[in-house]
């Protein structure tokens, strides 16, 4: 497969959110500022990307010569779960606004399963050094790329007037749904 | 034999990891605002709500953002109001 498919078909054909459902915790909880939806969608690329390429180079230099390939799953949430902790610290230091405003969903990202996603199929696609480095920027981007559109979306959203059963959370489903069903229609690009 | 190399590489791994998260916690440190919590402390605690604001620890955190003065609160006395002022101008950003 050349890079150039991988890339599109990671980013927008195989949506991490759309056609697969993983990370739906911060696509519903940061989506309501695009402000907020755009820092969101930064601190994610910087987890995958970082948090795929440690496990990628702990997999192949330590539990493949060790034989301890099973133990894949336990070291990579370990990995991760270090990896945020230093996110979390870094952007406490240099933007405290941004660290305010996400709140308790920096340190969720953690336990987003997009970003454990991301570093097993790296594995177990057998995908060599640059195509786990693509792979690793463009799911995340594709995760960015639908937040901060449903972020639009819900930003103009809050003037209109929504029937009061639909009000808040419930009009954001159907709204992702109705995104989810307009992305299947690219599944024939590739 | 596989379960103490295993066992030992999460060792090895975490003592890495803890280490490195270590000197990242001292190099990325921030010092915590603690003046809300000191001017709490020197109030008097009856959450009056004579000043305006909810409570004393509201009353803490306006005298701090300097959008009150320490005179609103009628429960002070007259020399813990001395030393808040101090307190308050000695520790001003």
């Amino acid at each position: 497969m050349n890079l150039f498919t991988l890339f599109l078909s990671a980013m927008l054909i195989n949506n991490i959110i759309l056609s697969k459902f993983l990370g739906m915790c911060p696509f519903m909880g940061v989506s309501t500022r695009t402000s907020n939806a755009f820092g969101m969608g930064i601190a994610v690329i910087f987890v995958i990307f970082g948090a795929s390429l440690l496990s990628y180079a702990l997999y192949y230099l330590v539990l493949v010569p060790l034989e301890l390939e099973y133990m894949e799953l336990i070291t990579f949430i370990l990995l991760i779960a270090a990896f945020v902790q230093l996110t979390d610290m870094i952007i406490k230091k240099h933007s405290p606004t941004l660290y305010k405003q996400l709140g308790i969903y920096l340190p969720l990202i953690t336990t987003n399963c997009a970003v454990l996603y991301v570093a097993m199929d790296n594995i177990t696609q057998k995908y060599n050094l640059i195509e786990t480095i693509v792979n690793s920027i463009a799911v995340p981007a594709g995760f960015m790329l639908m937040l901060v559109i449903f972020a639009t979306i819900r930003e103009r959203l809050q003037g209109n007037d929504v029937p009061k059963a639909f009000a808040g959370n419930p009009i954001a489903f159907i709204i992702a749904a109705i995104m989810a069903i307009a992305f299947t229609s690219l599944s024939g690009l590739v | 034999m596989a379960i103490i190399k295993a066992v030992a590489m999460m060792l090895v791994i975490g003592a890495l990891i803890g280490l490195f998260l270590g000197i990242a916690g001292k190099k990325f440190y921030v010092a915590p605002d603690t003046r809300v919590e000191d001017v709490l402390a020197m109030l008097p605690g009856y959450n009056c709500g004579g000043c305006g604001n909810p409570g004393c620890a509201g009353m803490a955190s306006a005298l701090v953002e300097g959008s009150c003065t320490v005179d609103k609160c009628k429960p002070c006395k007259a020399d813990v109001k001395e030393q808040i002022k101090k307190y308050l101008a000695e520790h001003a950003k």
